[in-house]
């Protein structure tokens, strides 16, 4: 019995394959869905997604959005997702700092405007930690 | 008759013209194929909250979410999306007169330069603009979409309306205006989702004998999973738009340049004309010298 994993954002879908285990950032913390889990509705947090398949352990960047566990099917919607080959750590770095810039130099800022900010800085920490962490 | 030489200037000019207008044609058809791809490829991303928000429906009563409540019209909330550059035909055009038949108090934000140069000019109630990126991305349509719907809580609207050039086909683009706030149900919504991800609209799948956990629970997922709809629903209208703009620029300059082809024959043969009258007088003024000696 193995477990389908789907990611997908409005720009496009992002991951899909068959399986293991995979551990979700959920707002009330971590979820681990194994093979057979009940049906699971669960709001996702920015932070990084485990997956793991046979003896290979993969991780994958997400921010904000929703995941729903179904027969053995987990639906992944996120505003954001990157596997982590596919990161630049170069590029996230330098959007980290304009974005930490931007919180350092805003006085009366919109606080959606600021709140998308300290989401930015937490999705690039998120990247950041997650290429780093190899070696 | 005009000389020869103003003729082969103009000759020049019009075959600058009509290989500009070609290049734009190209691109313009590149760019049009990647944002129709781009419209494609949201359609599992609603299909999916369709089937999520179908889930929490059968077990939540309409929720009293301030997205739901209905409410007086006093102050129409409008998102206009045009585009940034011009020579496009009468796409943006069309598009600002849905603007002009608006006679109801309303406040706009705008997506694109062509929209805020006409709110600016025709004195109308800006509140704020967002430039037309040749690349939408999610993010940015996400802070036009917050920022109307943080108005629409502080009851600066009193509702959030689209308008925006829908593509039917390369040829036909149709401006829509289409109200995202306040949502009617979330059966409504459900069907919106179905069909934008290209799905038949069908009663959504009954769920609700299997048990579903809720984390942390129904309501608070569907309370967070609203402004995702709208932030989702506004992302759709405006790569549409794009795919739109894209299709518009390649038709405007197709014809500009099957234009430029026609008036470059009909002045090739003005042009040819006037050099064989040009050749012809000069014969006849050889022969009449020939006879007179």
């Amino acid at each position: 019995m193995a477990l389908t994993l789907e990611i997908v954002t409005p720009e496009s879908r992002v991951y899909s394959d068959t399986i293991d285990t995979v551990v979700i950032p959920t707002t009330s913390g971590e979820i681990g869905i194994l093979p057979g889990h009940i049906p699971l509705l669960t709001q996702v947090q920015d932070g990084e997604l485990r997956v793991t398949k046979g003896t290979v352990v993969s991780f994958l960047a997400v921010g904000g959005g929703f995941a729903q566990v179904f027969s053995n099917k987990v639906s992944i919607i996120a505003e954001r997702a990157i596997t982590e080959d596919k990161i630049d750590e170069k590029a996230v770095e330098n959007a980290m700092q304009r974005a930490e810039q931007a919180i350092k130099d805003a006085k009366d800022m919109d606080p959606a405007e600021f709140e998308h900010l300290q989401s930015m800085v937490r999705f690039s920490g998120t990247q950041l930690a997650l290429k780093r962490r190899r070696r | 008759m005009a000389s020869t030489r103003d003729i082969r200037r103009r000759i020049k000019s019009v075959k600058n013209t009509r290989q500009i207008t070609k290049a734009m044609e190209l691109v313009a058809a590149s760019k049009m194929k990647k944002a129709q791809a781009a419209a494609l490829a949201g359609r599992p991303y609603a299909e999916l909250m369709a089937k999520m928000l179908g889930a929490i429906a059968d077990r939540v009563e309409e929720a009293q979410h301030p997205f739901l409540a209905k409410r007086e019209i006093r102050t129409r909330g409008i998102i206009l999306i045009t585009s940034d550059k011009g020579l496009c035909g009468p796409l943006n055009s069309n598009v600002l007169k849905v603007v002009t038949d608006i006679k109801t108090p309303a406040k706009y934000a705008v997506i694109g330069r062509k929209g805020t140069q006409f709110i600016a000019r025709t004195h109308r109630d800006l509140l704020a603009d967002f430039p037309a990126n040749d690349r939408t991305s999610f993010a940015d349509i996400k802070i036009v979409a917050e920022f109307m719907v943080k108005q629409f809580i502080e009851g600066v609207v009193d509702t959030v309306e689209v308008i925006w050039p829908r593509f039917r086909n390369t040829l036909v683009q149709a401006p829509t205006i289409m109200t995202l706030l306040p949502l009617t149900s979330v059966k409504d919504i459900i069907a919106d989702l179905h069909s934008d991800a290209g799905l038949a609209v069908t009663n959504a799948t009954k769920s609700a004998d299997n048990p579903m956990l809720f984390e942390p629970d129904a309501a608070s997922v569907l309370e967070a999973i609203l402004p995702l709809y709208i932030n989702r629903e506004l992302f759709q209208h405006a790569i549409d738009a794009k795919a739109s703009e894209h299709s518009a620029r390649m038709v405007a300059m197709k014809t500009a340049k099957d234009n430029a082809t026609k008036l470059l024959g009909e002045l090739t043969l003005e042009y040819n004309k006037a050099r064989q009258a040009g050749i012809t007088q000069e014969i006849l003024e050889i022969a009449a010298a020939q006879f007179a000696a």
